[in-house]
C-alpha cells in the first residue's frame, strides 16, 4: 500500500469514487458494479474463514452497497474510499452473523430485577504480600453499592461472553449505550478500588 | 450468579485497564479505516489514532471487526 490518503472533508466530496457514485446513471452503475466486485472479493475470504458456509457474502455486499450509497456524506476522506467502504461492509457482515449466532440466546436471566453477581473468592496470597481475598471483598461491595442495576446487567452479560452489539439488540438499546454502561462501571469500580488504596498495578500483579 | 475464576480475572483486568477518556464503538468505527491503512503499511500509528487501539483492546466486537477488515484488505492487496 502507498501512503494513506490525507484529505479533509471538503476534498472528500471530490474523491473520484464519490464523483462517480453521484454521477450520471451509467457512470454510477459502472462504479457500483466495480465496488460490488471489490467488496465481494474482500469479504468472501474474511467472512468464510470465520463463519464457513453459513454466510452469503453476496447478500451482505448488496446490503452494504445500499448503506454506503446512503452514507456517502459520512466519508470524510481520511482514508481511501475503498478502505472506508470495506469497513462499512465488514461491520455489516459481522453484525449479521452475530445476530444469527446469538438468535436463540436469552438474556432474561441477566435482567432479573435487582440481579447482581458474585465474584469468585480467592485465597490469601502470603508470598506477594497482597491480600487478594480482601481485594475481592472490596470489589464485591463496590459492585453492589456503586453500580446501577443497568451497569451490573451490562457487565454481567459481557462477562458471559455476549457481544455488546447482541446485548444492545436484545434490550432495544444501541451498541454505544451498552459500551458506555460497561465503561462507566469499569471506571467506577477502578475509582472505588483506588479510593480503598488498591491501585490498578496492584490488581494486575495480584491476579496475574 | 457466581462468576467463575476466569470471569473474575477478566473483570479485574477490564477494571484495571479502565480509562476515563476511552472512545466508544462509533468513535472507533469513524477512524478505523484510517487506522488500518497505517497498520497495513507498517507505519507508526499517530497519537491521534492510538485511542482506536485502546478501544479495540477493550471491545471484542470492534476487535473482531478490525481483524476481519485487516484480513479482507490483505486479500485485496494480495
Amino acid at each position: 500500500m502507498s501512503e494513506p490518503v490525507r484529505t479533509n472533508e471538503a476534498s472528500a466530496a471530490t474523491d473520484p469514487w464519490i464523483q462517480r457514485l453521484v454521477g450520471d446513471p451509467d457512470v454510477r452503475d459502472s462504479a457500483l458494479e466495480e465496488l460490488r466486485l471489490f467488496l465481494l472479493r474482500g469479504l468472501t475470504k474474511s467472512m468464510a474463514s470465520r463463519y464457513g458456509g453459513g454466510y452469503s457474502a453476496e447478500d451482505v455486499v448488496q446490503e452494504a452497497l445500499v448503506k454506503i450509497m446512503n452514507s456517502l456524506d459520512q466519508f470524510a476522506g481520511r482514508s481511501r474510499f475503498t478502505t472506508w467502504a470495506m469497513t462499512v461492509a465488514t461491520r455489516m457482515g459481522i453484525s449479521e452473523m452475530r445476530r444469527k449466532h446469538y438468535e436463540d440466546v436469552s438474556i432474561e436471566a441477566f435482567k432479573t430485577e435487582g440481579a447482581t453477581f458474585e465474584v469468585a473468592s480467592e485465597e490469601t496470597s502470603a508470598s506477594d504480600g497482597l491480600d487478594r481475598r480482601w481485594m475481592v471483598t472490596k470489589l464485591q461491595s463496590l459492585i453492589e453499592d456503586s453500580l446501577s442495576e443497568k451497569q451490573r446487567f451490562a457487565v454481567r452479560a459481557t462477562l458471559e461472553g455476549l457481544p455488546v452489539e447482541v446485548i444492545a439488540e436484545k434490550t432495544g438499546a444501541n451498541r454505544n449505550a451498552i459500551y458506555k454502561l460497561v465503561h462507566d462501571a469499569r471506571t467506577k469500580l477502578r475509582s472505588g478500588l483506588e479510593s480503598a488504596g488498591i491501585s490498578a498495578d496492584e490488581l494486575s500483579i495480584a491476579f496475574a | 450468579m457466581k462468576l467463575s475464576k476466569v470471569q473474575t480475572k477478566t473483570l479485574l483486568e477490564i477494571v484495571a485497564s479502565a480509562k476515563p477518556d476511552e472512545i466508544d464503538c462509533d468513535g472507533c468505527f469513524e477512524h478505523l479505516a484510517e487506522f488500518v491503512e497505517h497498520e497495513l503499511m507498517g507505519i507508526q500509528i499517530p497519537d491521534a489514532l492510538r485511542k482506536i487501539q485502546r478501544h479495540i483492546d477493550q471491545c471484542p466486537c470492534c476487535s473482531d471487526e478490525h481483524q476481519a477488515l485487516l484480513e479482507g484488505l490483505r486479500t485485496l492487496e494480495g
